[in-house]
């Protein structure tokens, strides 16, 4: 996840996964949590604020409106480990001001512990009839035996079907719980922020400066007002020159970052909601980022994170084929929904983008100089394009919840004032693995006695995912046309970028 | 427009209209036409003509004149300014969204006058635009028109005679007979803009005249312009791209179905290089023709899409529309290009304006499954350069002919074996006046397929953009001061071409390049623009 940091789901997935219910019903995990799960028709009435659903049993319901509720997919958390860590994750949840409800997991967890277990023990039960009944047997007695094996699997049908809906609510409890923590992320809000690193000091001037808006309209290479028209505010066209910028730093990005053994990329802009959610982030809701199509269950991708994060879904792959590297391009949507206010001006904050963005998939062991891989990436091409920046470690409360780690980095611009935002690169573990299903199979270690067969092969682990911008061009020419603006109104192209765009070495005023 | 030609508007637009985003459930066609063809009988002073134009429960039977009070019947005037909030779920707006949200300048003087030729068009493009009920509504209005004109010159007359000193009884009857008319001229007024609406409603439907060479009859009769090339011969079994695709590990259909759905892919490796190169190359060589590139927002208004001659709602719409909003994907650059200089009056010395715009597309493709959509062939997302020229309408022709000899250069630089159409009337969208196609070979998938499409669009798309142009004043012989002396405004003409559309081009250079061991060979312009690389090599895996 990178630019202006796309909202994640840190609201009680009750709320954001099942779009079958026109309204969400807050109340329901809290009911659900007091409840004993032994007692099926309680149960389901906890897990159902419909009208459609009576106070029947469950045993009576087997196609009752409650199947509408089932999360369309799975995120495989690990319970037993947030049980065992307890303090570690309600510490953590708090650093990252989530309104996660970790007791509410945690009793869901138990509860269905329980119940795997009563299931069991009624499927033993049943097996022990079926067992007795391949005998002999007086028919007094072998009634008696059907009749029992009767009502045991009557239970079993009911208690699976709580178990299942126990299952379903955990996941929607449970999805809200952030990714655990770095221990050197500092703790705390935005200014608790450390830097990690600052390279280069602010430009001066000996004229008076213009922002890229005014720069962008003297050199008629960007057209707001046009595309106010056409498409409402916050969209642009680029013009001119610009356009050949904008190739240039994709075309130079690509170049660069392929070079460290990145493959190129361009994906599908428009997927399955679902998708969003694996990610981390939510797809329908009054403050989403994202926007949806009409009469389907498809989004815009807000970043190419997405389908990236996407492409090996459901999947195993070779530890030997670890890392996977890849740097994507993509255009990127976000209805910046809530956004208005002093930093949305001209090109910082847009609807439409066109964004490189790195991605990895890593072993666990891995991921952390991974990290530190993504960031030296970002710098060294900051550093290249000539831009005084600094790189900070963000603090916890700033961290969205698929986020270990988080290294933004922000760059002066000089016609703003300050320093912006142009990069992120995030570690994400197993946060978005764990719901994108993608694991690998570890090679195996060399073995004492040679074994054949399935069993001999060892467990399949998460892998780590990472995302990092590698260039989201609106920010990156507000800071090339702010910083290389010079007296005559002109714009010097930094070197690097100059075969790119035609050996063209500076953008200047066009007569009229 | 470019590629797999988008659904064009040639279903009345009483249809596009009236699906206005504050109705859940569009009104059934079935229902909006038995409307529109009632109204058109009915005498246009009757109050009568309100209900006609609205389905809504709303609306009672009380004549407009009664409108002011809470009747529910509301003041068109108010219903405008609400209908631009998303939020205003107010009834009276349920009237409104019959209105056309914006007014094409047809030219219904024009029509009615050239009836024959116009009747005859619609024919041979086989339009059902309903050119009977445009003409009656026309002159409907235009009686209209001058009664109202009548009413407002006798209230005139009443506000004269009443300046003068008068008997009391006389001034009584003047006051009286004044606010008759006004209020006759209330309910006429009234009526004429509801005629006016439902005339722009059926009129939209009217496609584009044709050019006079352009052949009559459907696909079959268009005419080869020119043919290029021959079909390479191949010594080899020959696969398809989807193959060379897969073995060279250039596109990922299987991932992108998984994530997106079917018909969405990745491009991966040298493919995302070439897709790159091609783009960078296409817009080089065009820029050298005087055009000026642009990138686009690729998310507009509906309206602008109507407006270039689009339908952006229907069931079989090709166009995305996003949820909550008035606002859908673009299917082409053509639709924000068209849209960059909407209603405005350009100078004469600024045309002709060449544009090549750079963005991603994205079409529906409803109701095109089958043999043909195999692959990158036809697909939801893709990339494309168009080129679009807004100009006199004295020199369209000409940049109708610039355009397609662009596309030729472009296509013979990259030894591809084509042939260019000159699309027969039926194959025109409704904006079209004239089209020219032109078809490269694909041996994977052994025939010829479209890659680009160059149309001239006349006045039909400034006509509802509303972009016009001042012709510079002629040297005059007596020079006189003021706006008066200026020369009327003209429609500009605009033309849009496929300068290249990637996936398709894909399919043409991984086809027709592929070798024996299973490289495929970059052309050889295309080569300093993806760092020198000559072939593209299978990978050891």
């Amino acid at each position: 996840m990178v630019l202006h940091t796309l909202r994640l789901a840190t609201v009680p997935l009750t709320f954001t996964t099942s779009r079958l219910f026109l309204k969400p019903s807050p109340t329901l995990s809290f009911f659900s949590r007091h409840v004993q799960p032994r007692k099926p028709s309680f149960l389901l009435r906890a897990f159902s604020n419909s009208s459609a659903v009576q106070d029947t049993p469950l045993t009576q319901t087997s196609s009752d409106s409650s199947a509408a509720r089932p999360p369309q997919w799975k995120a495989a958390i690990d319970f037993k480990w947030i049980r065992d860590n307890k303090e570690a994750v309600e510490i953590n949840i708090e650093n990252r001001n989530s309104n996660a409800d970790l007791e509410a997991v945690l009793e869901l967890y138990e509860n269905m512990v329980t119940l795997q277990k009563e299931v069991e023990g009624i499927r033993e039960e049943r097996n022990n009839v079926a067992k007795k009944m391949k005998g002999k047997l007086e028919p007094s007695e072998r009634e008696r035996l059907v009749e029992e094996g009767k009502n045991l699997k009557e239970s079993l049908v009911t208690l699976e079907e709580n178990l299942v809906k126990l299952q379903d609510e955990l996941q929607h409890v449970a999805r809200s719980i952030p990714n655990m923590t770095h221990p050197d992320v500092p703790v705390g809000g935005e200014d608790s922020s450390a830097i990690r690193k600052e390279v280069g000091s602010p430009r001066e001037f000996s004229f008076p400066i213009k922002d890229h808006l005014q720069l962008g309209k003297d050199l008629d290479l960007i057209d707001f007002d046009s595309a106010a028209e056409v498409s409402g505010s916050k969209f642009f066209y680029l013009k001119n020159e610009a356009v050949l910028l904008e190739m240039a730093l994709l075309n130079w990005t690509l170049s660069e970052v392929m070079k460290k053994g990145f493959t190129p990329l361009t994906t599908p802009e428009i997927v399955r909601s679902s998708i969003v959610e694996k990610c981390g982030f939510q797809p329908r809701g009054d403050n989403t980022q994202v926007y949806s199509i009409d009469g389907t269950d498809q989004c815009l991708i807000g970043t190419a994170e997405i389908p990236v994060g996407g492409i090996h879904m459901d999947s195993i792959l070779l530890e030997s084929s670890l890392p996977l590297k890849y740097i994507a391009f993509s255009h990127c949507f976000r209805t910046e929904a809530g956004a208005a206010g002093a930093a949305t001006k001209g090109l910082y904050r847009v609807h439409q983008f066109s964004k490189a963005e790195m991605f990895v998939l890593c072993r666990p062991e891995d991921s952390e100089s991974f990290h530190n891989e993504l960031i030296q990436i970002e710098e060294d091409l900051f550093t290249s394009l000539g831009l005084h920046f600094k790189t900070l470690d963000m603090a916890t409360a700033d961290l969205g919840a698929p986020a270990y780690r988080k290294f933004d980095v922000e760059a002066w611009m000089p016609g703003l004032g300050r320093f912006g935002e142009i990069s992120s690169a995030s570690n994400c573990t197993d946060y978005q693995s764990r719901r994108l299903g993608i694991r690998f199979r570890p090679s195996e270690p060399l073995q004492t006695g040679p074994k054949k067969g399935k069993a001999n092969l060892p467990p399949t682990k998460f892998v780590h995912t990472l995302n990092a911008t590698a260039c989201a061009v609106p920010r990156m020419m507000v800071c090339l046309l702010e910083n290389y603006q010079q007296e005559d109104g002109s714009v010097v192209i930094p070197e690097p970028l100059r075969p790119f765009m035609g050996g063209i070495e500076a953008i200047k005023p066009k007569l009229r």
